[in-house]
């Protein structure tokens, strides 16, 4: 038994942790860009562009998750078999990452549209009177500074994409949760293996949350 | 490119999984709100033995997949034979109860939090007024620290409530036919993921987006009635306005 | 092509009207300034002083009339906007120094994006200005590290590190403490006597006896008088300025 869990198990739970984790950081990556643009295009975009992003927001607000992993998933996979004229099942990782990253994009973009709506007007126009560019300008005072103020939430964000994971197990990934099910399969013991990937989730999204705590404290550098 | 016959067709199952989907929410959002405000107070209160436990569970429930929680819940507790010998093995076997169960206890730790920052915003001062005139501390929250909580913390309960019934669409993993189960069955019975799960979507979209108006004119109301005392406590606050939490 | 012909006066402002929405702020500007005229502006609170000069960097955007800064014509061009600000510093009520930069970046920031200077280059710029205003002591810190006499000092020299032909002070001294006005003032004063031309909103009648050539009472978004700040101050002709310095020399 105890072998079992240090040579097979154990490791399995590992590699679910790790994918979870890959999944997690990718996801958090696209996301984060698709947020800022997205919280960049309520505020700074035309009336078409503006509309169209918090019709995004609205709709991944309204609807489950699961709903929109399955829709990325399987209709992905109709749209390649239409395009390519055979089966073709879409990767799990990729369909996975693609919808926690369009999820979190939803979340984080308002985020950032609340940061970036609290950053002084006067820092706009500091920058203007300076003679900076727009882009310089965005990118040199205004986003450095929504990005502290969005730090709280952010993090708050990337704790819940750590847990959406789970929900990647859908579609077959053998992420975190995805490898506790089959090894409870096995071992009869699905107590014990879910209670051991809890305490691994709660490690994990404690070591994130502090680590954002951290960095909110260091990105408060200069400010009162 | 959408055929819309399958959606007429899938559209009456999905409805019947609607249903499915409203009695879980109402169910669980009950049981976390009886759990919740006891928690809440455990949560602000001065001794240890009280806010430990308390600030824990709500720490522990956060830091875990709700997926996991039903799991261990329904596949986990099964594990133990004095559970399917003792007498509430009908409930803990039944996907429905269990689903209940453990978003109920999620819920519970959401809630506690929400409503704990909310009793922790109101002003220290109006409570000292209240025990001033000689009220108790039974009155005293019956008149002033509740009414003035359930304000503060109506926007982000709206956003709980919300999360909720998007949450029970993972009693779809465990066999529930709810509204996302219903709409597993129409994808494998028909094939047509675009049209299925679009015309779902849109059905979780109407309930969560009416919803959210109604709590939200609900919330309006409520603090029109009192923008004297709104003006008074200045720095009340929403509590985690706009940040969704699960 | 050049849209900046370098005739006429340093800023000329012309029948200039802003509208706030159906409020109208500025209600026909007419005002030309010199190279290296003082000016100071001053009026009750809400006349527009803020919006004309505001106006001339096109930090706000006038709806009529016409400006012309440095010879260059102030309209949708943004080749010219981009000119003028160059050309055109400016130092606010409330600083707006970049909290998340040392003031040393703070001052090196616009020469390197915008003069395109090395950053060796722009340290050295950055480092004489900030002897000049006496802060280069403090040049690693923070702003919020300062007090708000050093962050405005700051702020002057940041925009002297784009050695800027005009420069533009709304109220500077306004959101200090009174004991850390006097060491702005000073900076001031010395600014003015490098030949820069100046367009400074301020209260301040100190300082504009000593350094304005020229006073301009402003009231309800129009320029009701103007004149020499010896005869400005001791004899207003109109009520409504004589009006004014009684309130704000009491
Ligand atoms: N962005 C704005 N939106 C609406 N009204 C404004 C705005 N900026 C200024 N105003 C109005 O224009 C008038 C002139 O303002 P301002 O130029 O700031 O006055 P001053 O600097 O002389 O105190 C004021 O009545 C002010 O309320
Ligand atoms: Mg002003």
């Amino acid at each position: 038994m105890t072998m079992d869990w240090l040579s097979g198990y154990g490791l399995q739970l590992i590699f679910g942790a790790v994918t979870m984790l890959s999944v997690a950081l990718v996801a958090l990556v696209v996301g984060t860009v698709l947020g800022i643009s997205l919280g960049t295009a309520k505020i700074y975009g035309a009336k078409p562009l503006r509309y169209s992003a918090e019709a995004y927001t609205a709709v991944v607000r309204g609807v489950p998750d699961l709903i929109v992993i399955y829709l990325i998933y399987f209709g992905g996979t109709v749209a390649l078999t239409k395009i390519t004229g055979q089966y073709v099942d879409i990767n799990g990782f990729a369909a996975g990452v693609a919808a926690l990253a369009f999820i979190f994009a939803a979340y984080a973009g308002d985020i950032f549209r609340g940061a970036i709506g609290q950053v002084p007007r006067g820092q706009t126009e500091a920058a203007h009177a300076l003679g900076l560019s727009p882009r310089a300008a965005f990118f040199r005072i205004i986003l450095p500074q929504a990005w502290r103020l969005a730090l709280p939430g952010f993090g708050n964000l990337a704790i819940i994409l750590i847990k959406q994971t789970s929900l990647i197990s859908v579609i077959g990934l053998e992420e975190l949760l995805r490898a506790s099910s089959v090894i409870s399969g096995a071992t009869r013991q699905p107590f014990l293996v879910y209670s051991v990937a809890a305490i691994l989730y709660l490690i994990i999204t404690s070591i994130v949350s502090w680590g954002f705590r951290n960095a909110g404290i260091r990105s408060n550098r200069g400010f009162a | 490119m959408l055929d819309f016959s399958i959606m007429a067709d899938a559209f009456p199952n999905l409805l019947k999984g609607a249903g499915m989907t409203g009695r879980l929410s109402i169910l669980i959002l009950l049981l976390g709100m009886m759990l919740a405000v006891p928690l809440a107070y455990a949560r602000n209160a001065q001794s240890i033995w009280l806010h430990g436990p308390a600030s824990i569970y709500i720490l522990v429930i956060r830091g875990i997949p709700s997926l996991l929680q039903v799991f261990i819940v329904y596949y986990g507790l099964g594990q133990f034979s004095f559970v399917r010998n003792s007498a509430l093995w009908p409930i803990f076997r039944d996907p429905f109860w269990c689903v209940i169960i453990a978003l109920g206890l999620n819920s519970a730790a959401y809630t506690a939090e929400i409503i704990a920052g909310a009793l922790r915003q109101v002003p220290k001062g109006l409570v000292e007024a209240a025990q001033a005139l000689g009220l108790s501390w039974f009155q005293t929250q019956r008149k002033v620290t509740i009414p003035l909580a359930v304000r503060a913390a109506l926007p982000a309960y709206e956003n709980e409530v919300i999360l909720t019934i998007k949450a029970t669409s993972l009693a779809s993993t465990i066999t529930l036919l709810d509204l996302t189960g219903a709409a597993r069955l129409e994808v494998s019975n028909t094939f047509a993921p675009y049209e299925v799960f679009l015309t779902a979507g849109a059905i979780y979209f109407c309930i969560t987006t009416s919803l959210s108006w109604l709590l939200r004119r609900f919330e309006v109301r409520l603090s029109a009635g009192h923008r004297n005392e709104e003006r008074r406590v200045k720095e009340f606050q929403p509590v985690l306005p706009g940040i969704p939490d699960h | 092509m050049e849209s900046c012909s370098s005739e006429g006066g340093t800023v000329v402002m012309s029948a200039v009207t802003k509208r706030f929405g159906s409020f109208a702020a500025l209600k026909g500007i007419g005002l030309s300034v010199d190279r290296g005229e003082k000016i100071v502006i001053c009026g009750p609170s809400g006349s527009g002083k803020s919006t004309l000069i505001r106006c001339i960097n096109r930090i706000e955007k006038h709806d009529g009339g016409s400006i012309v800064v440095e010879g260059c014509l102030l309209d949708h061009r943004l080749t010219n906007i981009d000119k003028v600000r160059r050309e055109v510093g400016m130092v606010f009520q409330s600083f707006n120094l970049f909290p998340h930069m040392t003031v040393l970046e703070n001052c090196m920031l616009a020469p390197m994006l915008v003069r395109g200077l090395k950053a060796a280059e722009a340290e050295d710029v950055a480092i004489s200005y900030l002897r000049r205003v006496r802060i280069a002591d403090q040049a690693a810190k923070y702003p919020s590290q300062l007090s708000g006499g050093q962050q405005q000092r700051v702020a002057i020299a940041r925009a002297m590190c784009m050695k800027p032909k005009i420069m533009l002070l709304d109220e500077p001294t306004s959101a200090l403490d009174p004991e850390m006005v006097k060491e702005v003032l000073n900076t001031m004063i010395e600014l003015a006597g490098d030949g820069m031309t100046m367009i400074c909103v301020t209260h301040e009648m100190g300082f504009a006896r000593q350094v304005a050539d020229r006073v301009i009472f402003m009231d309800e978004g129009a320029i009701v008088e103007e004149g020499a700040p010896e005869q400005f101050f001791r004899q207003p002709k109109t009520q409504r300025a004589r009006d004014f310095l009684s309130q704000v020399l009491h």
